[in-house]
Formats: C-alpha cells, structure tokens, sequence
C-alpha cells in the first residue's frame, strides 16, 4: 500500500507540479494573473453551462426524479467523460515512457498500473465533476428531489468515471495492440487511433440517436414550445429507457439510491452500485494487467530493433530551412504516440459536429420536413449560419489544436538542438506556425465542405469561411506560439500533463475572443440585410471579416516576430 | 577563436551565480580541456558559448564574431555535441543529419559525403535509417559527433563527448580532434576523465564554483608545479564539497 501511494504521489506530482517555480514577488504576481484568467474563462463559458443547467432544469420538472431518465443522463455524462478520456488513459497508462525507470524498483508490476490507472482516474474527475454540476444538479432542483439526491451528488461523481474507465481501459487494449501491429508504420498508427476514436464518437452518437434524443418530437420543435418537445422526447424514452437502461446496472442502481423514495432502497441501490462497480474495476483490473506487462516489456525492448545489413542508399536534399523544419516538425509528431493522436485528432471534431447537427436537424420521418429544411428555407439562414460555423471553428480550432499549443513545449529537452542552430528565430516560429496553421486548414476544408453538403450553405459562402478561418487560424496560432514560447514546459515525459498547463486556458480565451469578435463584427450587417433584404450587405460582411481576419493575422504575426528572439533567449534549458 | 570576457550567468530560478565573470581565450588550432567537478558550471559556460543560454553579463567572441550581435553567423561555425544526447528520438538517423545539413546550409552532394564518410568511420551506416529512439547511447553520442561535423565547423564544442563511446569510437574521436586542431580548428571540450584531458589537451582550464580557477599548457604543469593533473585538480577544487 505504502509503496501504491508513493506511486500515486510521484505520478501526481510528476503532472501538475513539476513546473512549479520557486515562490518570488514574480511569480505572485504571475498566480493573480493566472486566477484573472481563470476568472474570465469560467465567465466566458458560463452561458454554455447555464444553458445546459437551464435545460436539464426543466427536464426535471417535467420529468420528476425518475430513476431511468436519471440513469440515461448519467449515461450521457459517462458518455463525455468516455470520450475525452480515452486517450488519457492510453497516454497514461499505456503508452509508457518511464519503463526503464520503473521496472528496476522492487515494485510489483500491478502496483504500478494500480497507481496509473488512480492517476488517469483523478484526471477523469474533473470532466465529471463539471457534467454533475451542469447536468445532475440542476436535474435534481427542477425535479424537486430529495435530500438523498443532494447527498449522493458527491458519491455518483465519484462513481460516474469508472465505467468510463472500465470501457476506455478495454478499448485501448485491442487499439494499442492493433497499433502495435503496424510495426514502424506511425502514419497508418496515428490515421488508426483517429478512425477508432471516430467510431466511438459515432457509437455514442448512434446511442443517442437510438433513444431519440436526438431526433427531436414529431409535433414543432423546441423553440415553438419547449414544454410540449420535451414532454414528447421524454414520451418516446420512457418505454426504451425502461427496456435498456436496468442493463447499465451500476449506473441504474447508483440512480435508484440517488432517487430513493425510504432509507431500505437508498441503502440498497448505494449497496448495489458501490459492490458492482468495485467489482467491474477489478475484472478490468485482472484482465489489463497481463496487457500492460506486456506492453511495458515491448516499450523497453524496442531499443534493441535488429539493424538492416547492407549497405543502403543516403540520400541528401535540400528543401530551404522552413520548409525543413515543418518537415522533421511533422515527422516527429507523427511518430510520436503521445503526441500524434492528440495533435491530429482535433481534425475530426469541427467534422463530426457539423454531421451531429446534421443528425439533430437534417433527419426527419418519412413525408415529414425536417427542422433544417425549415429553417434554411429562411432568408436569414444563409446570412446566420455560415457565420455561427465560421465563429465555431475559430474556437474549436484554435483552443484543440496541439500542434499550435505546445509549439515550443512539444520540442522538450530537444529544444536546445532549434537554440544552437544558425537559424533565424522568426523562421524556426515561423514553421511552427505554418504547420499549425496546414492541419488546422485540413479541419477547416473538411467542415466547409460538409456545411455546404449537409446543412444546405451555398458554395460561396462555405468559400468565404474557409477563407477568414484560415487568415483567423494563422493568427490565432502566432498568439498561442507566442504564449507557449514565453512560458514553455520542457522536460515532461507524459504529454497529457501539459493540457493542464495555463498556456491550453489562454489559448482557449484567445479561440474565444475570436469567435465573439467575428460574431460581433458580423451582426450589424445581418441586422441590415434582415431589415432591407439587399445581398450586398453580406458581400460586405465576408469582405469585412476576411479584411479584420487578415488584419489580425498580420498584427499576430508581427507581435510573434517581435518578441521571439527575446523570449528564445530567455528559455533556459 | 574563442573569447569569453567577464561572462557571467544565473540562471532565473537561483540565487547562485551558475558562471561568475569568466574571462578566458582559446585560439584556433587548439584543443582546450575544461575540467571541473559537477556543477561547477562546465556545461554552463558550454552552453553560452554555443548560444543556447544568453550571458547575463560579458561577452563572447567566435572567430571575431559577437555571439550577441550576429547570433546566426557565430553560431554557423560552430559544432556542438551536447551531453544529453537530446537528439529527436522519432526521427531516423539520415534524417536529423539531413535536417542539420539544411540547417547549416550544407549543399546536399557535400553533406552526403561527409556523412558516409563519419558514418562509416564510426559504423553508423547501417544505423542511419532507423529511429534514433532505437539507438544506444553511445550510438546517440556518435550521431551527435557526426552532426557536429558535416558542416565543416571551424570551432568544435563538445560536451563529454567519450561518455558511452566504446574504445574504438573513442580513439577514432580523439584522432579527428587532433587532425581539426592541427588544420587551424579550435576544439574545445569538457570532460571528467582527467586521463584522457592529460593526452588530447594542449591546454586545460579548470572551472570550480562558476569560477575559473586555473588555466594554463599540461607542459607548463608538468615542468613548473611538478604534480600531476589529477592532484592539480584535487587541489584547485578541494574547497568545493557541499558550497
């Protein structure tokens, strides 16, 4: 036991304290601007949460404190946690790079995945921690549940991450060693990783889709009159969730103690849940650990891959020095399996959203109109839509993109290699940015084609999105470039531990402020193409966007190419 | 040429000066050995003279050229083997020297050269088309020897470059310092083994405490103090322990 904590402490540690700097008048000051900006950030995504409270709010009230629609949400936060997730207990647990420094210790082999596993468990927490807020407890008011509810809400977030765990634990084993089974080929890895993280995006979606909650009532929608659409989703659950939901039967029993109407069915269902989630985290626990001892053999024996004999072919170009570096930039995140899957995967999420809203509002029964069809027949749709698209993509973007995260901090110890070499600082950046910037740009097309083929947006406005995006997205990843290279983490060995660092806040408030910016820039002229109908007001609106989208690229890019050389020099490895 | 004046340095998250007021020159066509016990401030100094870490104060000249006032032309003649061997690991062989060479602005017929022709003397051609991640140290230590040379640099800095190298290796890196030197090169490096400072070097400094506590020709030792390096050493740095 004493040596499973001092594991769990060094793990911990090792994460969200390596960086700490030695208390000063400096960095005090540095702590008050860290909490001003987790201030603003927590306002900035207020409305979010608020809405979604305000929805399961009434849900609530509508509902009651029924134990399977309760047991179907905690599905649904389950179902977030899963996805955000899974990766981090890949990175976390699987993906090992401190084998050689672990395996020498007189430390059993399960005390050590016993230690990551809590690790990547306390990680999970936080996501969960925010569904419970923005999900149950508001559930909960509006159903007028009991005391038992309130008092089990710290118990159920607790509880709430380990079936995601158990999954995501038994997903990445068959991935790793699928992954595993491409030998040297880190391109097809990394493509792989993506493609099943697609398809467990598209499970839960289906999942969802299956009960209906997606697919919205049969009779208006929810802006008509939201009582009547959700009363009539909630209808079309009731008799599913009655059938599916006892199958989840830890979660059913953790809802029916959460529900409970006497102290014998809380006792019971707290009983129930607590034994069977316990007990699925060690069936997961016996059936993991041969594959993490394997793992951890393989990830120390592949240092001695056998050389090729003969004499092969060095071959010699010369591509110009920011070109090179995106290159060996490129090829190094590919093949890396922490830092691959993270980088690329973000290019699937603006996607997948815009096929979700598809989904939601593009499908309807047989002879039915759908709620797309309805609105896009609207004149404002093509002005509103393309816009809220653009405002989308310039936050998901700019705040998911790793590779213009961690330009610097992605280099690690290896940075003193870029510091010694006879390059122009503004160039090695420059790269940086140029390759930020091209995977971002690969998202942006692949949303701008789907909006127009799946949510009606003609071609040229999907044009003139793809166009701002990109001049917004290049800026926007000079500012994080500039952000991570003025206060980069260098010497990690767990990539997951830097999404914790406040460089990922900033740039997410910087993907923010963009996206408020272009909204706001683009209503006054949606407001007068909505009171005199004239085209040319939205050709003005792309040309002012693209215009202020150019204009803040240039402005970034200077700011960037101004303070690298000072703040390159002042990174001391 | 090297020229260190009054080079001084702390790093941000201390309070101790890391080098303190340095002033030493090394000229071209010698091989000068910097001793000194660990965190004395060797790799430091190392790394200021090839511009990864700025000096607080002081200033360095390579060649002539201030390492502050033109960072890029300084650093251009400068080879460096650093002693963490923090080459990118995800690449193979080929291509981080390939990435050097662009870097350098070596043209890529001469760089092929150059490369087969280290990489064979230190039997790394067969190596150069796998991952680094998969090499050993020593074979890291070698390519990082190999990166430092395909541009032909006139100042040649290496931070304990023999840790990991086996005998062979070893005394192949030894013969290419000598025959740099000998061709009007400077070569400078780092090294705890006073053994082997004793036979490559033509002069030695000693760094304590970020501070330079002797420097002088291993001739003039041997004939005027009449002690061996290895008590010179003891000497200059028996205060240390613990400071």
């Amino acid at each position: 036991m004493k040596k499973y904590l001092a594991l769990v402490k060094l793990l911990l540690v090792k994460q969200f304290c390596q960086f700490r700097a030695a208390s000063s008048k400096a960095d005090k000051r540095k702590r008050g601007g860290t909490i001003a900006l987790y201030v603003l950030l927590a306002l900035c995504f207020a409305p979010t949460v608020v809405a979604i409270a305000v929805c399961m709010y009434f849900m609530g009230k509508i509902a009651g404190a029924d134990r399977y629609l309760g047991t179907f949400l905690l599905l649904m936060c389950q179902g977030l946690v899963l996805i955000f997730g899974v990766h981090s207990v890949i990175s976390t647990v699987f993906v090992v790079k401190d084998a050689d420094r672990l395996l020498f210790l007189p430390v059993r082999a399960h005390t050590v995945f016993l230690a990551k596993l809590t690790v990547a468990y306390i990680n999970e927490l936080i996501t969960t921690a925010v569904a419970a807020i923005a999900v149950l407890l508001p559930f909960g008011l509006g159903a007028s549940a009991s005391a038992a509810y309130y008092v089990m809400l710290p118990v159920a977030a607790l509880l709430i991450p380990m079936f995601p765990m158990l999954v995501g634990t038994l997903v990445a084993m068959p991935l790793s060693a699928l992954v595993t089974a491409f030998g040297k080929n880190s391109l097809v890895k990394t493509i792989l990783r993506i493609a099943i993280y697609v398809v467990i995006i598209g499970l839960y979606m289906f999942l969802m889709y299956q009960f209906g909650f997606l697919t919205g009532s049969e009779n208006g929608n929810a802006l008509d009159n939201p009582e009547v659409y959700v009363r009539e989703i909630l209808e079309n659950l009731e008799e599913r969730l009655h059938v599916v939901m006892p199958y989840f039967h830890p979660d059913f029993m953790l809802m029916t103690a959460m529900t409970a109407a006497d102290f014998a069915q809380w006792i019971a269902g707290f009983a129930a849940a607590l034994g069977e989630n316990i007990a699925l985290l060690g069936l997961v626990f016996l059936a993991a650990l041969p594959f993490y001892r394997r793992m951890l053999v393989m990830s120390v024996e592949e240092g001695g891959s056998r050389r090729k004999k003969g004499n092969e072919t060095v071959k010699m170009e010369n591509r110009g020095v920011v070109r090179e570096i995106m290159r060996v930039d490129l090829k190094k995140t590919v093949r890396d399996p922490q830092i691959g899957f993270q980088s690329f995967a973000g290019i699937v999420m603006m996607p997948i959203l815009v096929v979700i809203i598809y989904f939601c509002l593009g499908i309807s029964d047989e002879g039915d109109a759908s709620v797309l069809k309805l609105i896009s027949t609207s004149s404002l749709y093509q002005a509103i839509a393309p816009v809220v698209i653009l405002a989308y993509i310039g936050f998901i973007g700019a705040a998911t993109n790793v590779l213009g995260l961690y330009p610097i901090s992605r280099e690690n110890k290896s940075l003193s290699v870029l510091k010694s070499l006879p390059v122009p600082f503004n160039k090695v950046l420059l790269a940086k940015v140029l390759l930020a910037t091209s995977v971002m740009a690969v998202c942006d097309l692949l949303t701008c084609v789907l909006i127009v083929a799946l949510l009606g947006v003609k071609w040229y406005y999907g044009a003139a999105v793809l166009a701002t995006m990109l001049l917004i997205g290049f800026g926007s990843m000079c500012i994080t470039t500039l952000v991570d290279l003025k206060n980069p983490r260098l010497s990690w060995d767990n990539f997951s531990g830097l999404k914790n660092m406040k460089n990922s806040w900033l740039a997410m408030l910087v993907a923010f402020l963009s996206a408020i910016s272009i909204a706001t820039l683009s209503a006054p002229f949606i407001v007068l193409y909505a009171l005199f109908g004239q085209w040319f007001w939205l050709l003005i609106m792309w040309l002012v966007d693209m215009a202020a989208g150019g204009a803040f690229a240039a402005i970034a890019y200077k700011v960037m190419t101004a303070k690298a050389a000072k703040c390159f020099e002042q990174i001391e490895i | 040429m090297i020229k260190l004046h009054n080079v001084s340095k702390t790093y941000a998250k201390s309070q101790t000066k890391a080098v303190d007021e340095i002033t030493l020159q090394i000229n071209a066509g010698e091989i000068f050995g910097f001793l000194g016990p660990n965190g004395a401030g060797k790799s430091t100094t190392i790394k200021m003279i090839t511009g990864i870490l700025t000096p607080d104060s002081g200033t360095i000249e390579l060649n002539g050229i201030n390492l502050a006032e033109d960072p890029i032309a300084a650093k251009s003649i400068v080879g460096f083997v650093p002693d963490n061997h923090e080459v990118y690991e995800t690449l193979k062989g080929i291509e981080y020297l390939n990435f050097i060479g662009t870097m350098y602005g070596v043209a890529p017929d001469l760089l092929k050269e150059r490369t087969e022709e280290y990489a064979s003397l230190f039997d790394m051609k067969n190596a150069l088309t796998d991952l680094i991640g998969s090499y050993s140290h020593g074979m890291k230590q070698k390519l990082s020897v190999i990166a430092a040379l395909v541009h032909d640099p006139k100042i040649w800095v290496l931070d304990e470059p023999l840790v990991g190298l086996d005998p062979q290796s070893a005394f192949r890196l030894k013969q290419i310092m000598r025959k740099r030197a000998d061709d009007g090169n400077t070569v400078f490096f780092s090294s705890h083994v006073i053994d082997v400072v004793e036979k490559v070097c033509d002069r030695i400094g000693i760094i304590n405490h970020g501070k330079l506590v002797a420097v002088d020709t291993l001739e003039n030792i041997r004939n005027n103090d009449k002690v061996s390096l290895e008590s010179l050493f003891l000497t200059v740095t028996a205060d240390g322990e613990g400071k």
